[in-house]
């Protein structure tokens, strides 16, 4: 893999040395039902890097990211986090793998019938002892590094989607995670408010060089946020570098990708929609 | 596919079905366990609680209602093939035993599965649409742990209490029927009742509401977990799980009533 960063010097879980990998793929297969998604990939991602993961709709971006997070097991292939195989962990060392990760996802998914103040004090309530006054506080803490003040007894329905996007973040980082993943942090928000996901997630890197794994079709975003970037089609991972090395790839798909230019229709198809026309 | 082919394929998905089953609820047995009001995990007790109200109390006028009104189908019935042979004060014991043992839990059941069963499975179902399932998971939350056990804790307290009331409102609706036919005051009526209920058809009462209480609970999570795909899906999952809880608390029944019958005479 190229450009990877310096590996900083605090460890997760005993296991990793400096320079190995925070979270290593292997050989990753996915297969739903005939369909397969994801055809052998191998990613390592370095501690305190931003990777953002490309690729056209469909391409198994999404599935990548929850082999990452160890939501689902691959049909082939392993993961390791933190130098944990999550595949072959006990449920006490996933339990602490788990611990060092945070994720926004797509949806936000803030529990309906909880208050944002709960949604964010939920890890702390759960994994730590902290006094309730001392939750409450941090959970103000949470929400305003977020750009979130005086909406926790609000429910997530009361708030707006970018908002939302900024809440789930907050409980995300609720427990000081090492690595952080994001599931399209900007989709379906204006680019005005997606450019401000943006602006938090550079500031978050800078302020906690947090390892973040990034997941987006967003052109602008991905080259505004990224280290290195890797770019998925078809399953299979076309390109990994920086961002520089990304826009001068050869292959003819990437640059297809980066240029915004559609695939051809096929005869059959263009002829229908002329007919249809006159 | 030929006739034996889907044969097959049907009966491994019925294995596999009561297998996820009792694997959860073996798992989730573990979690509700642990659940009590002074565990420093307040937040649980405090999922219970909230399921109790939304599974007992928001019940019961219904479950009174429907079981009041079966109780006095019953004597209406009875009492008009009793009164051929002047036997019309066999009402008592019929109402009596069949509402304790049978009748009480067999509503609060159906009455739960209607309106507990179908909000369960459906509000578990969207949780997996919306991804809060996998939230939980990624925050190390069990969602066996965090969603079912405080559901199930709520159920096992409430489906007894639920029982109660209902045999209740079936004997006390006997007892108008009663009163109007025979001229039996309710306090003799209710002496009559409890001289001739055993030990045995109270706790084969509360036994069983214990079972359906633990099977439409089951269910109606196993149904919202095993969701994939779009929001479509969350009306295939409670109908099934309304269809399927019907289906195993009925044969649920037939085995404990052949139980106590065979075990308790």
């Amino acid at each position: 893999m190229t450009g990877a960063p310096e590996p900083g010097s605090k460890l997760p879980a005993g296991r990793v040395s400096a320079g190995d990998p925070l979270v290593r793929a292997r050989g990753l297969r996915v297969r739903y039902g005939r369909r397969e998604v994801l055809r052998g990939v191998d990613l390592d991602v370095y501690r305190g890097e931003t990777l953002v993961i490309l690729g056209p709709s469909g391409c198994g971006k999404s599935t990548l990211l929850r082999q990452l997070e160890a939501l689902e097991r691959p049909t082939a292939g392993s993961v390791e986090i933190g130098g944990v195989d999550v595949l072959k962990a006990s449920r006490r060392e996933m339990e602490k793998v788990r611990r060092m990760m945070g994720v926004s996802f797509q949806s936000a998914a803030m529990f309906n019938s909880m208050t944002v103040g709960d949604n964010v004090a939920l890890p702390l309530r759960e994994h730590t002892d902290l006094a309730d006054s001392t939750i409450r506080l941090m959970t103000r803490m949470k929400l305003q590094q977020v750009g979130l003040s005086g909406v926790e007894d609000l429910y997530p329905a009361q708030l707006s989607g970018g908002m939302r996007k900024r809440a789930s973040l907050a409980r995300a980082l609720a427990l000081d995670p090492e690595i952080l993943f994001f599931d399209e942090p900007s989709a379906g928000l204006d680019p005005i408010i997606g450019a401000g996901i943006d602006q938090l997630i550079l500031r978050l890197k800078e302020a906690f060089r947090m390892t973040m794994i990034i997941v987006t079709h967003e052109m602008q975003s991905a080259f505004q946020i990224a280290d290195r970037m890797c770019m998925l089609d078809r399953g299979r991972i076309l390109a990994v570098g920086t961002a520089e090395e990304i826009r001068k790839h050869p292959h003819p798909r990437v640059r297809q990708f980066l240029q915004r230019i559609p695939d051809a229709f096929d005869e059959g198809s263009s002829s229908y929609i002329t007919g249809f026309a006159g | 596919m030929s006739f034996l082919e889907a044969v097959g394929h049907y009966a491994i998905r019925q294995v596999e079905y009561v297998g996820g089953l009792s694997i959860q609820f073996w798992q989730s047995l573990r979690f509700a366990l642990r659940i009590n009001p002074f565990s420093a995990r307040r937040l649980r007790w405090k999922r219970v609680t909230a399921q109790m109200a939304e599974i007992g109390v928001r019940s019961l006028p219904v479950l009174c209602l429907v079981a009041g009104a079966t109780g006095m189908i019953m004597a209406l019935q009875s009492g008009a093939e009793l009164r051929k042979f002047g036997a019309m004060e066999a009402v008592i014991n019929l109402v009596g035993t069949s509402m304790t043992r049978e009748l009480g839990p067999l509503i609060a059941a159906i009455v739960v599965i209607g309106r507990s069963g179908s909000a369960i499975s459906a509000e578990v179902a969207t949780m997996v649409v919306t991804e809060e399932v996998d939230a939980l998971r990624a925050m190390a939350l069990d969602p066996l742990d965090f969603v079912l056990a405080p559901k199930y804790v709520a159920m096992l307290v409430m489906m007894p209490c639920l029982t109660v009331a209902g045999v209740f409102s079936g004997i006390l609706a006997g007892g108008v029927f009663v009163y109007f036919s025979l001229g039996m005051t309710l306090l003799m009526y209710f002496r009559r009742t409890a001289a001739i209920l055993l030990l045995r058809d109270i706790v084969s009462g509360l036994v069983k509401a214990v079972v359906f209480g633990s099977i439409i609970v089951h269910v109606g999570c196993l149904e919202g977990f095993r969701v994939r795909g779009g929001p479509e899906e969350v009306g295939r999952a409670t109908t099934d799980a309304v269809v399927k809880s019907i289906f195993l608390v009925i044969l649920a029944d037939l085995v404990c009533t052949a139980f106590f019958y065979f075990f308790w005479r």
